[in-house]
């Protein structure tokens, strides 16, 4: 009996040993992966910070008005932002590297969905950017006109397009990366439909008035009075 | 030399029938039949009385009309008035008439006036706005006779202004281009002016001339010339009226035209006028005689309600363009209650940041300057508040003021300008 005892613990340590034996040199080979990715990673978030500076990548993100936005979010300035993403995205590849080298089965398909995850995300990152740009632009534009075409509070026009175009960059960012795809496509449906139908009915029904004088202007019924006797700049 | 390919085989024979010419009139038009024969026949009594030795031609360039102006250029005459002119020219004034190719504007009106110039080898171009009902006969030796005596190269016009009479030039372009420039040109935007065949010739090669723009075709040419070292002299117009005009730009179009080329001839001209010191005085023949007509006066009261909405509304886009005491007067000055104070230095400062940040390209150039409307309108509603009841005199010592206020807030602005 205690010689079966000795001999099932003989066993068992025999596997354990080869075990052992079998997965030291991967873990050894995964900590170096992590190890060095760490380091390419780091090397690459200031190599990406440094060039973004002398890019003035941050003149340019104020100018476009991302640098507004992170400000308000209480986020680092943009070409910090950009580098702590790439030396994320560097090291979490080289993770999933190192820990598909230990050859969990299990982890396999990880390593897999990251490598079709990446791209995903870097697409949803531009169009997130481009939104903002886009928004912005349109932001500014509207506000300038609707200040220099006297309509009333330009500042809520202005404001409720820029809210439309990121709302659909967002939209489509996250659909880009297949997060709660059906719920967000429904939601943005949902509440787009909703404040089209909205302003719809306000401006039918509320707003009647204003709506005449509006078509009056654009297409009057007459032609103008000549302006002979308005206030000329030049 | 002009490019051929703008004149026309028919126009070319017209031209060598003509020959070589003294003194070229030159009048680009659209529409304009409502006051156009008055402006041939003011050209013509002009040269018949003041130069009737002279070889003239009336060149019309029209871009386009429809309501038959190019027919009442070519058939207008002294003779049909019912009035004798004491003065006969020696010499027939000839009137050609053609329309022009290209983008159609002023721009390329001026191109074909010029090329035109160049062929006959013209010794004065004078231009005449068809649009304007006050020309008289003695426009055209006051425009014609410095270029002629050799003691101009580019006359400019001077009128009687009042308080409310051409703001955007009188608040904004004029001190705005002398204190850069350093020339006191009193009205850079030419409605009207003379110069020499050779400053024609140079003006041929002016890219904007071949656009399509109207307001800032004529800045320019004022710009051109200042930087190029043609010599520049003001010519004592009386008042400038203007006639209806079937179609009128609004105030947004006009004044992103305006300020398109102030911007565009400053960012062009940098390296003259960044060193230029104090303005140098532009000769002037003759004097201004005739009052300004008072003309049409604005609401003030609802500009200076408008000014401080406005204010408000665009203060985030305020906040990239203007520093940050500059931003604190304007906000001060649109939040006090009447009567609104925009004074000189303020309005300069105001002027030149916007310039910096046009120059720099914070943002979209266009926004930049559509920015800048609604502050120059409170400018203006400021400055007729101030003169509602001022006398000439007191307004043109004001006009003069507000120069030197942009002279003073102009080397601090040509150092950034520098640095950029």
């Amino acid at each position: 009996m205690t010689q079966m005892v000795a001999e099932a613990v003989r066993q068992a340590s025999v596997n354990f040993m080869d075990t052992v034996a079998m997965l030291l040199p991967r873990i050894l080979i995964t900590a170096s992966i992590v190890a060095v990715g760490w380091i390419i990673a780091w090397a690459l978030k200031w190599a990406v910070r440094w060039i973004l500076i002398w890019l003035r990548f941050n003149q340019g993100c104020d100018r476009i008005g991302v640098g507004a936005v992170l400000k308000t979010a209480d986020l680092p300035p943009a070409d910090h932002l950009v580098s702590v993403i790439v030396f994320w995205l560097v090291w979490v590849g080289f993770l999933l590297s190192g820990v598909d080298v230990l050859g969990f089965t299990a982890l396999e398909g990880m390593v897999r969905s990251f490598a079709q995850f990446v791209p995903r995300l870097i697409v949803a990152i531009v169009i997130v950017v481009l939104g903002f740009v886009v928004a912005n632009f349109a932001w500014r534009a509207t506000l300038i006109a609707a200040v220099n075409a006297r309509v009333p509070s330009p500042r809520v026009v202005s404001g409720a397009v820029r809210a439309l175009v990121l709302i659909l960059a967002g939209a489509m960012a996250l659909d880009q990366i297949a997060l709660a795809r059906t719920i967000v496509l429904t939601a943005f449906a949902i509440a787009f439909g909703a404040v089209m139908l909205g302003l719809a009915i306000a401006f039918g029904v509320g707003g009647g008035g204003i709506a005449r004088r509006i078509l009056d202007h654009w297409f009057p019924e007459h032609p103008r009075a000549p302006e002979a006797e308005e206030f000329r700049h030049l | 030399m002009a490019d051929e390919s703008l004149l026309s085989d028919d126009l070319l024979r017209q031209l060598m029938a003509t020959g070589h010419v003294d003194i070229l009139v030159g009048l680009p038009t659209l529409n304009n039949a409502a006051t156009v024969v008055d402006v041939v026949r003011s050209a013509q009594r002009g040269i018949a009385k003041y130069f009737p030795r002279a070889r003239a031609l009336i060149f019309n360039a029209d871009s386009g009309s429809d309501d038959g102006t190019p027919a009442l250029v070519r058939d207008a005459t002294t003779d049909d008035t019912g009035t004798v002119s004491a003065s006969r020219p020696l010499r027939t004034t000839n009137r050609i008439t053609t329309p022009y190719h290209g983008l159609p504007g002023k721009g390329s009106a001026m191109r074909m006036i010029f090329a035109v110039a160049d062929l006959l080898s013209a010794d004065a171009v004078v231009t005449l706005d068809p649009n304007v009902t006050s020309v008289t006969p003695d426009w055209i030796p006051a425009l014609a006779g410095p270029v002629r005596d050799g003691h101009a190269d580019l006359v400019a016009p001077r009128y009687p202004r009042t308080a409310a009479d051409g703001p955007l030039v009188t608040q904004l372009v004029r001190p705005l281009v002398r204190a850069a420039y350093g020339w006191t040109l009193s009205e850079p935007l030419m409605g009207e002016f003379g110069c020499s065949r050779a400053f024609a010739t140079h003006c041929l090669e002016l890219p904007a001339l071949g656009s399509g723009g109207s307001d800032g075709v004529d800045l320019w040419m004022a710009a051109e010339a200042l930087a190029k070292g043609f010599r520049p002299g003001q010519a004592a117009l009386g008042p400038r009226l203007l006639g209806p005009s079937q179609r009128r730009l609004a105030l947004p179009d006009v004044f992103q035209q305006v300020m398109d080329a102030v911007c565009a001839c400053l960012e062009l001209h940098d390296s003259y006028w960044l060193p230029r010191g104090a303005a140098a005085p532009v000769p002037c023949f003759g004097t201004l005689n005739g009052a300004a007509e008072p003309g049409a006066r604005p609401d003030v009261t609802a500009m200076a309600g408008a000014f401080a909405r406005d204010v408000a509304a665009l203060h985030p886009v305020l906040e990239t363009i203007l520093t940050e005491q500059t931003l604190a007067g304007v906000t001060a000055a649109a939040a006090t209650p009447a009567p609104l104070v925009y004074d000189d230095d303020l309005w300069a400062h105001t002027v030149f940041e916007f310039l910096l940040a046009y120059h720099r390209a914070v943002m979209t150039r266009e926004h930049v300057t559509q920015t800048l409307l609604p502050l120059y309108l409170g400018r203006t509603a400021a400055f007729l508040m101030q003169h509602a009841k001022s006398d000439p005199a007191t307004v043109d010592a004001a006009f003069e003021s507000l120069c030197l206020a942009f002279e003073r807030a102009k080397p601090s602005a040509a150092a950034l300008w520098k640095k950029t």
